[in-house]
């Protein structure tokens, strides 16, 4: 049984870190061209690489970024709760 | 070539199709008549069974429970009521007892009949002896109710978001990361092919002042 259990964990803990992983690339890269193009769209004044580098600095402290850790959160909340509603109650 | 395309495309299709018929949810009405608890040594069909009860130890042959019921078109089908432990698939069930006790209470003759929605998974098949695991079993009000699959209905809109999410991820990734790239090596090609050109040029300049021909 704890070996089944720790083969549950381990597996899900490899595929939850391989979806955090692919969505916080894709989320940043997202956000980088977007801040690009608005740039480019000429309403913003000054050096663009200064633009949107000031740009990724807020999005890695905003709370886009952390939404991403909801990747472990739910997919453990999910299992326990199925496990409590399909066997105890 | 569009037939063999097609072709191709069922062939691929038609795993995951029976995966996934195989392992969501279904619910049967049907009228158990009977339960019932047989020793199953494991042979070639060994993987369509589940894993032996959740803390007991595993080995070629075990005591499994089985339901027999009928179904509200009068014919017969019979499921097996396993743990599925921590293992595949992933229903977490650890409670065959209470379901086998469950489903004892229910049982009930063609005379007076009592209507029960089993939740299952699996495929019944004679060639095999393999059985549907059931999974929960429920008191319902007669045999033509209407169950919505909701559990299916959320997991294949899932799976369809992560299929769409994925091509997303990819075309950011190849427009990003792979064009870009491409259009770097063509520039630092034709920049070899340039300088390539220009060697020639004095090469041939130099061959002609040679030989004194082009």
């Amino acid at each position: 049984m704890i070996f089944a259990v720790l083969r549950l964990l381990v597996v899900g803990f490899v595929l939850m870190t391989a979806a955090y992983w692919l969505i916080s690339v894709y989320s940043r890269s997202v956000r980088r061209e977007k801040l690009e193009k608005r740039f480019d769209e000429g309403d913003v004044g000054g050096d663009r690489d200064a633009y949107i580098e000031a740009g990724m600095a807020a999005y890695d402290k905003g709370l886009r970024k952390k939404l991403i850790w909801l990747v472990y959160v739910v997919p453990t909340g999910v299992v326990l709760a199925l496990i409590y509603i399909l066997n105890f109650e | 070539m569009r037939i063999l395309k097609w072709i191709f495309i069922v062939l691929m299709a038609l795993p995951v199709f029976a995966f996934l018929h195989y392992t969501l949810p279904q619910h049967d009405i049907v009228r158990i008549v009977g339960t019932e608890n047989r020793r199953i040594d494991f042979g070639e069909n060994s993987i369509f069974w589940a894993s032996p009860d959740v803390g007991t130890t595993a080995g070629t042959s075990r005591d499994v429970f089985f339901i027999n019921a009928i179904q509200s078109n009068g014919k017969t089908i019979e499921y097996r009521n396993e743990d599925t432990g921590w293992g595949w698939p992933p229903y977490f069930k650890m409670d065959s007892f209470s379901t086998q006790t469950e489903a004892k209470e229910l049982i009930s003759t063609g005379a007076a009949p009592v209507w029960v929605s089993i939740t299952h998974y699996g495929w019944r098949n004679q060639l095999f002896t393999i059985f549907p695991n059931a999974v929960a079993v429920n008191r319902v009000d007669g045999p033509d109710v209407t169950i919505i699959p909701w559990v299916n209905i959320v997991l294949l809109t899932f799976f369809a978001i992560v299929i769409l999410m994925a091509r997303k991820m990819w075309m950011q990734f190849r427009e990003r990361m792979i064009d870009p790239a491409l259009v770097e090596a063509e520039e630092t090609w034709d920049a070899v092919d340039a300088r390539a050109d220009r060697a020639r040029d004095k090469a041939s300049g130099w061959f002609g002042r040679l030989f004194g021909r082009k």
